[in-house]
């Protein structure tokens, strides 16, 4: 015991003597967190879109309006041919072109059906699957008012019933967990989750991997103290950093970003515990597999870095993945913390729905640093 | 250019300097291959992240609504609810049946076996055929904000061309059959990228998010390692120029890079993925090279200021993590608030997606490119000259 609070005496000593590195190993999370809360947004609003009107008749600008007035797009004018419509969209400066056809007016007005066309800005699928549900959306609602006034004048129906009939079936949408549908809410509490993964490691993987380059690892072969007792004094003082970045970044998503905590503080707090443990022994056990400072980097950064955004769930869920990813993303712990958070955060439940999770949280630092433990020598690389 | 060219447009005795200048260069070049090359490691990951890591982020992730899990709570049990009900379907739904109470529905969506539950209420058929209006309730998980409004926006499409079939009295929207009454027929294209192939996007933005990365990092620790050991001065007493010194690291790492970057295009993104090729691919390539040297002096400049390896990480995490996930790759600029696009204007690595997308996917050539081409050059000169600068100051 007296060995392990020696060693992570040195540790520690080594961190704090460090200034700008210590500094970083705070400033850098917050900092994430701050940066990404309010720039990892999904909420696509404002899509540039430009309109193509070749039939400019009293009808085609009311369709246009349309577009003009949505929040969800920004017009940015109309555009007077095909080839101009082609450069805005290559160059990216709309990401929607409304062509609305010879005739609109016309056939509308014969009680025909009219042709409108959407040219889609495709490179990011995503943005363009909602940009053509806010299209579809306002092409129904026309539609329908169409109908209805059809109804009125050749059926002679009621205003009011004319609308009851050309709309029988509402869709009442509850939001579930984020009523208000904001992203920040999901993402900051998610972040912890991401953050959590992607700077500890960055602490810990050059911990054991600086002492072998510069040789001062011989110290510790030819000391009393066992492999254990090392690792474990070598993981205590990142841990407490990373531990205390935890609780910054769960102030941070709670009270800037105002993520809502409804569920059970304790059982939070225990899975951090044991996330925190499982991010910063992944990079102690870089540390001790590579045999150099450089590797250690580059393999931290690919291997905790990108999965962190791309494979826990941050941004698209990991049910929505093809089998291969969602592999990847049980490799890592961060899809299990993922889900405490989501439950701890906006669904409001605690212990009951987490333990399974936890269990293997625990079991995942457990089998790290058993793995470590196995894989470290105290004799030097023959 | 030969030797004896090179001596007629320069003069004899500056063609000899140079000569020896180049030679320098090159031996210096040579080291940093030979010491890059044995460390076996890095070299497997750094072909696993070009290779497998690409071709994992384009099959696995997507950003569609995929197989929701949907469950059905029907209190009308009449062939409207059932019609209805039966039009969630895959691939964006997946069905999971009826749940026989509202609580049980809540349980599910609470642990996440569920993300959307259907409740019909009692009369909802007959409501239908009598033409009075009704209502289905869509309960969504909207954790994930981003896939709960695009299930949202699905359901509202399901349910809203359901109600314009049952008021215009036809069995199914088919837009050739409608005759006789105003109706808006939209036909939507997705240029560039037709069918919405999601590891288009992926596997590119992927590749030029690990080439960021890369860049950054490996020139990084290769200068704060000779500072940290101390080789530096002996560099420095070497008769070598700063140039001379900081030139061969980004030649080596650089050109390394570029390869691994042709084999995971090659390779993945055009042998796997079948991204079709529309512009001229020698131009992505001379683009890419650019950004790579550029990327390399943000490198430079973190081990200028970094004293140890340790600082080094957490400084490229300072600064590749934004510069990846807020540069467009992840999520769109139309998403972010005004101040932030300004940041994301002063990421070199926005303009290299933009002009990799570019030249790829729309086909661009350097006469469309040349924003993009100014962006990359005009952020990345000064920081490399900046980095010269620090290194000539701290060792000159």
């Amino acid at each position: 015991m007296t060995r392990i609070v020696a060693l992570a005496q040195k540790e520690w000593r080594e961190i704090l003597r460090d200034r700008l590195f210590f500094a970083l190993s705070f400033v850098v999370p917050a900092l994430l967190m701050l940066l990404f809360g309010y720039g990892l947004s999904l909420d696509v609003e404002n899509i540039p879109v430009a309109i193509h009107d070749l039939d400019r008749t009293p009808q085609s600008r009311d369709y246009a309006y349309r577009f003009i007035h949505s929040r969800y797009f920004d017009f940015k004018g109309y555009v007077t041919d095909e080839s101009q419509a082609a450069e805005l969209l290559g160059r990216g400066t709309v990401r929607a072109v409304i062509v609305i056809g010879h005739g609109f007016g016309r056939e509308l007005s014969s009680d025909r059906p009219a042709h409108v066309q959407t040219l889609l800005d495709g490179t990011f699928p995503y943005r363009t699957q909602v940009t053509k549900g806010y299209v579809e959306a306002i092409n129904t609602a026309v539609t329908r008012e169409l109908l209805a006034g059809y109804m009125v004048r050749v059926k002679g129906l009621s205003p009011s019933r004319a609308q009851t009939y050309v709309d029988p079936v509402r869709l009442e949408v509850r939001y579930l967990y984020n009523q208000g549908l904001k992203s920040s809410w999901g993402v900051a509490s998610k972040l912890i989750m991401a953050l959590l993964l992607m700077c500890p490691p960055f602490l810990t993987a050059l911990g054991v991997v600086r002492e072998k380059e510069s040789g001062a690892i011989y110290n510790i072969y030819a000391s009393n103290a066992s492999r254990a007792e090392f690792l474990v004094g070598k993981l205590n003082p990142y841990f407490c950093i990373a531990f205390i970045n935890a609780m910054v970044l769960w102030g941070m998503a709670c009270f800037l970003f105002g993520a809502p905590f409804k569920g059970s503080v304790t059982a939070y707090l225990f899975a951090t515990v044991l996330y925190v443990l499982c991010s910063t022994g992944i990079g102690l056990l870089i540390s001790i597999l590579v045999g150099s400072q450089v590797a250690a980097m580059i393999i931290t950064a690919v291997v905790t870095a990108m999965p962190s955004m791309l494979y826990s769930g941050l941004l698209t869920p990991v049910a929505s993945m093809n089998w291969a990813a969602r592999v990847v993303a049980a490799v890592f712990p961060s899809m299990y913390y993922g889900r405490i958070i989501e439950s701890c955060f906006l669904k409001g439940l605690g212990w009951a729905n987490a333990w399974g999770d936890m269990l293997v949280l625990a079991g995942y630092g457990a089998a790290l640093f058993a793995v470590g433990y196995a894989m470290f020598h105290k004799r030097g690389a023959a | 250019m030969s030797a004896a060219s090179l001596g007629n447009v320069l003069g004899a005795d500056r063609a000899a300097r140079l000569r020896v200048w180049l030679r320098r260069a090159w031996a210096l070049t040579v080291k940093e291959y030979i010491q890059l090359f044995r460390d076996t490691i890095l070299v497997l990951f750094m072909a696993y992240a070009f290779t497998l890591d690409i071709y994992v982020a384009g099959v696995g992730v997507n950003w569609q609504l995929n197989n929701a899990g949907l469950a059905v709570h029907d209190s009308d049990k009449t062939w409207a609810s059932r019609e209805v009900a039966g039009r969630f379907r895959a691939p964006y739904f997946r069905n999971e049946g009826s749940v026989s109470t509202v609580e049980e529905g809540q349980r599910l969506l609470d642990q996440g076996r569920l993300m959307v539950v259907l409740d019909f209420p009692p009369r909802f058929g007959a409501d239908i055929l009598r033409g009075r209006q009704t209502s289905v309730q869509m309960q969504v998980d909207t954790a994930n904000s981003a896939i709960g409004s695009l299930a949202t926006s699905y359901g509202g499409e399901i349910v809203g061309r359901y109600g314009l079939e049952r008021a215009l009295n036809v069995p199914e929207l088919d837009m050739d059959k409608i005759h006789g009454v105003p109706f808006i027929i939209d036909e939507t294209r997705a240029w560039y990228n037709q069918n919405q192939e999601d590891p288009w996007f992926m596997a590119l933005a992927e590749i030029i998010s690990n080439m960021t990365l890369l860049s950054i990092l490996l020139p990084a620790a290769a200068l704060a390692r000779e500072k940290e050991r101390g080789t530096v001065e002996q560099l420095m007493v070497s008769p070598l120029s700063p140039v001379q010194i900081l030139a061969p690291k980004i030649l080596a790492m650089g050109s390394v890079i570029l390869a691994g970057l042709a084999f995971g295009v090659f390779g993945v993104i055009i042998g796997v993925f079948h991204v079709p090729v529309r512009g001229s691919l020698p131009l992505f390539f001379a683009v890419s090279a650019l950004y790579i040297a550029f990327t390399a002096g943000i490198g430079l400049l973190i081990a200028t200021i970094a004293r140890n390896m340790a600082q080094v990480g957490m400084l490229t995490v300072l600064v590749f993590a934004p510069m990846i996930f807020l540069s467009g790759a992840w999520t769109p600029p139309e998403a972010m608030p005004s101040w932030m696009r300004l940041l994301m204007d002063c990421l070199p690595m926005h303009y290299m997606l933009d002009a990799g997308f570019g030249v790829l996917l729309k086909g661009q050539g350097l006469g469309e490119l040349w924003r993009e081409l100014l962006g990359i050059c005009a952020l990345g000169a000064p920081v490399l000259g900046l980095s010269l600068w620090r290194f000539r100051r701290q060792f000159g």
